[in-house]
């Protein structure tokens, strides 16, 4: 359900992404592995649109690289980002709100997804009225989980969740995405990850980035 | 000075404040989110005073109730913001965002050349003075003076609820929302759906329509003469670097003290009345460089 076509994406004149050509199926759980540089952020990114490419991405019967990138997160699309990136001026909960409002969700669809968001991430609950510029690093990983969920209804993409979070807050990272995964079958979670091992336990498929070219790992662990 | 002139100084300078502030958080909205220091912005202040005045005459003249002057002062400002500003934003500037700071200032002072011609081409070069919206709220007597409601109280208050509007608009609606998002993040507001073109679009429409208010407003109390735009464009320079870029509350204040201090120099020492804004501006700016209310990574809007 996301394709990628011989997609090429070059920044400062360097090619990060050769020709990749890729196919995620529905409902999959990906592991994006690879070096620190390989490439994993620009994957992401340009399936968000916010570089340059040349080739295609079809997802779910569209074609995603004719979309603009504002309208991409209204195809069902969650995106959190290596470096959080969240609004501080705003609480945790209108950050967590805003990709539902934006997309026009009723007010009960938007409580809906809020309750989702905190049956997985119970922890939101407790700085929900926090402004997110005074949440820790951690802390703030899980908001942009919680922000992706809202509006990530077939696909989220997350990376590097695990980066800098503290073993015990690590674990309840990993179980919330597994709380996910087994309450959401239809969703489509990719996940990149410099540290392989971290991911051994998710992922039914691992893909390695390497100069610049995308393959399946040599052995992967099924789990499901 | 006694009692009298103090308090007409006070007067003078709270009601010159008030049309300054105008267009001078106007421009720093947008510059706060656009991150475009707008040089054309003069010009929808003198648009709007051009249209104000020119539409009021032919309107009264033509025998319609006075009253209209206000409401007209309103659809003139939307319409100039709109019609002229909107266009500008979508179809010049959205396509200079990425250039450096000067190459986009060149291009604003283009449009400010532009636009001066435009002015003279629609309106010649001769005075306009349309003055009914301040006959028509009349004088209030104060510490023995007799001054004109509109400037005493209505020009004050205008100003008052265009910042208290402006505040609430950014904190409790949608669309305020969405443009402090796109002004702290804008990739990230994106990446939450956010369209950031609309969003730049609105606030250009919002700075350029604000501008216009303030010449709207000012065309009731002075006559509306080619070069009205570029005075009022260095002045609010001045104010938006006194306070800080993109401080909405900075640029009351600021204004304040500007309009205060300058017609303060009339009555004191008459000479130095144009230079006063500039002395302030550079007196702050020598001891803090952001301004007085930027911070050092200065939080936008
Ligand atoms: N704006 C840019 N201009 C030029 N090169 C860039 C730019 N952004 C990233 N790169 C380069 O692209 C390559 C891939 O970067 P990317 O961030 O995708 O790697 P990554 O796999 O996510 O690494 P990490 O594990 O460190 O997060 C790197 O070599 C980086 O130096
Ligand atoms: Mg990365």
């Amino acid at each position: 359900m996301l394709t990628l076509k011989d997609v090429t994406v070059r920044l400062g004149g360097v090619r990060i992404l050769r020709n990749v050509d890729l196919k995620i199926e529905k409902s999959s759980t990906v592991a994006l592995i690879g070096a620190n540089g390989a490439g994993k952020t620009t994957t992401l990114r340009t399936i968000m649109g916010l570089t340059e490419m040349t080739g295609q991405i079809e997802f779910d019967g569209a074609v995603l690289s004719k979309v603009a990138p504002s309208r991409r997160p209204g195809l069902g699309i969650g995106y959190a980002a290596e470096d959080r990136r969240l609004f501080s001026g705003f609480t945790v909960e209108e950050n967590i709100k805003m990709p539902g409002q934006v997309a026009g969700y009723s007010d009960a669809d938007l409580a809906a997804k809020m309750e989702r968001v905190y049956e997985i991430l119970p922890e939101l609950k407790e700085m929900a009225k926090r402004p997110a510029g005074a949440v820790s690093g951690g802390q703030g990983k899980m908001v942009a989980l919680g922000r992706a969920l809202v509006i990530g209804s077939k696909l989220i993409m997350l990376d590097e969740p695990f980066q800098g979070l503290a073993p015990a807050l690590a674990h309840k990272y990993a179980d919330a995405l597994r709380k996910l995964r087994n309450r959401d079958r239809e969703v489509t979670l990719i996940i990149t990850e410099s540290n392989p091992d971290l991911l051994r336990k998710f992922a039914e498929r691992t893909l390695v980035i390497e100069r610049g070219e995308i393959r399946e790992a040599r052995s992967h662990i099924t789990t499901g | 000075m006694n009692v009298q002139l103090f308090a007409l100084a006070i007067v003078d300078g709270v009601s010159y404040a008030a049309l300054v502030f105008l267009v001078a958080v106007g421009l720093t909205l947008i510059f706060g989110v656009l991150r475009v220091l707008n040089v054309a912005h003069g010009s929808f202040y003198a648009i709007g005073a051009y249209t104000t005045a020119s539409v009021g005459g032919a309107i009264f003249a033509a025998g319609f109730s006075p009253w209209l002057a206000f409401p007209l002062m309103i659809v003139a400002a939307v319409l100039v913001g709109t019609l002229i500003g909107g266009p500008i934003e979508k179809f010049l500037l959205s396509r200079i965002y990425h250039l450096e700071d000067v190459l986009q200032i060149l291009v604003t002072f283009a449009v400010f050349l532009i636009l001066e011609d435009f002015q003279r081409l629609v309106w010649g070069v001769q005075p306009l003075f349309e003055a009914t919206a301040l006959n028509q709220l009349g004088t209030v007597t104060v510490f023995g003076i007799t001054y004109t409601a509109y400037q005493l109280i209505f020009l004050p208050v205008v100003a008052v609820l265009v910042l208290v509007g402006l505040r609430l608009g950014l904190r409790r609606t949608l669309t305020g929302r969405l443009i402090t998002a796109v002004t702290e993040d804008r990739e990230a507001a994106i990446t939450i759906g956010i369209d950031a073109e609309k969003v730049y679009l609105i606030t250009f429409i919002v700075g350029a329509s604000l501008a216009a208010l303030g010449g709207a407003l000012a065309s009731a109390t002075t006559s509306v003469v080619p070069g009205m735009g570029a005075d009022m464009i260095v002045l609010s320079f001045a104010v938006v670097a006194t306070a800080g870029l993109g401080q909405i509350e900075g640029a009351a204040i600021t204004a304040l003290m500007i309009g205060l201090g300058r017609s303060f120099a009339v009555y004191v020492w008459p000479e130095m009345q144009v230079l006063v804004p500039y002395l302030i501006m550079f007196g702050v700016l020598l001891v803090r460089p952001q301004g007085l209310f930027g911070g050092i990574e200065a939080r936008k809007i």
